[in-house]
């Protein structure tokens, strides 16, 4: 049986959905930096902020849908990607 | 000749040898000092970059005497002086770009069109605009409204431009637009309203209605029946309960109420 989910994070998950096709909708070469900003944004914010901290989650999806919104548009076809994003992706690919 | 030199060097002395600022008569006076007028302003303080803290409100106290006369001067000053970290957005300063909205003493209006009240012994009161959510400190985020606005077309419509030149108007269709095209869209109205607190998804708020009352009754705009068509459901003009907080609280002076009531005549009666 599939775990139960409260609203709030069916709309993270779907906020996390949204941006991951987004990713895949631009160009084959800066495809992974599109992937990194979304999976280090998502990660870093998620650890940041208490579950129960209801109202600045709820400011994240704001911000976030914002800026995915942005992002979505034809015309964004590259993103930064800094070093700790990169330090942070090596990490994880070593556990 | 020797007294021509002398008359000379007589007007030489006489003219400007010595400014006022090192002469004697500015010694002597004392600049006149006003007496300190301490005012408190109580701020709403919200950071996003702190997630643990809650909203707040911060004091700050300030001079009057050494303060512009109005709320958006003493704004300035509590950023420039004492902390600037205070967030609010502020352009023109004269009340035509719509930006230093706020809710003042709990009356929205426009931060650089409010005076400041004198009374010392009362502090007032600043929040951002109220229902609206909040990016930080004063500053609302009004990607909603802004997409509501553009969702009436807020621009000129005719299948049939004149062959040469310019849409010509008679004196009396432009008078029609006076009162509607004044409105600098600043939300002050709709944060007032209660329809629009309570139906934000739905209920365009009387900003947006105005304006799009504004293009229905412009003699240059030939949709106007397509304009009214979007509008005739339940929620997007109906949930108008004609409340006029709007036309209270324009800081503009202007009527939404009344550009509303006109707008649903119109619709019934066609």
């Amino acid at each position: 049986m599939p775990p139960t989910r409260s609203g709030l994070q069916k709309d993270v998950l779907k906020l996390y959905r949204r941006a991951l096709r987004m990713v895949t909708s631009k160009p084959d070469s800066v495809r992974p930096k599109f992937s990194l900003f979304v999976r280090y944004t998502f990660h870093q914010n998620a650890t940041i902020v208490s579950p129960r901290n209801v109202s600045y989650i709820e400011h994240l999806l704001r911000k976030g849908a914002r800026q995915v919104e942005q992002y979505e548009d034809p015309g964004v076809k590259d993103c930064f990607v800094s070093h700790q994003m990169v330090e942070w992706d090596a990490r994880r690919q070593s556990k | 000749m020797q007294s021509v030199l002398a008359t000379a060097r007589v007007n030489r002395l006489a003219f400007g040898s010595r400014p006022f600022s090192t002469s004697l008569a500015r010694c002597q006076a004392v600049p006149q000092q006003k007496p300190v007028l301490l005012k408190e302003f109580k701020i709403y303080r919200w950071n996003p970059d702190e997630p643990d803290k809650k909203p707040e409100l911060q004091s700050y106290k300030i001079d009057l005497n050494q303060t512009g006369p109005m709320v958006l001067d003493a704004l300035i000053k509590i950023k420039n002086e004492i902390d600037p970290t205070l967030t609010f957005r502020r352009s023109c300063r004269e009340g035509i770009c719509g930006s230093c909205a706020m809710n003042i003493d709990g009356q929205n209006t426009l931060a650089c069109l409010c005076r400041i009240d004198r009374d010392a012994s009362k502090n007032a009161k600043i929040y951002p605009l109220p229902h609206m959510y909040v990016v930080k400190d004063l500053v609302p985020d009004m990607t909603l409204f802004y997409k509501q606005y553009k969702s009436i077309q807020p621009w000129l419509q005719n299948s049939n431009p004149p062959e040469k030149g310019e849409f010509l108007q008679s004196p009396e269709d432009r008078r029609k637009l006076d009162g509607m095209y004044e409105c600098i869209l600043c939300a002050c109205c709709s944060t007032s309203c209660p329809s629009y607190w309570w139906n934000q998804d739905e209920y365009l708020g009387p900003a947006t209605l105005m304006q799009a009352y504004r293009w229905i009754a412009d003699s240059r705009d030939d949709r106007a029946a397509e304009r009214m068509d979007r509008l005739q459901n339940e929620m997007s003009l109906y949930r108008c309960h004609t409340i006029f907080n709007c036309s209270r609280t324009c800081p503009k002076g202007l009527n939404p109420a009344a550009a509303i009531a006109k707008m649903k005549l119109e619709m019934a009666t066609d």
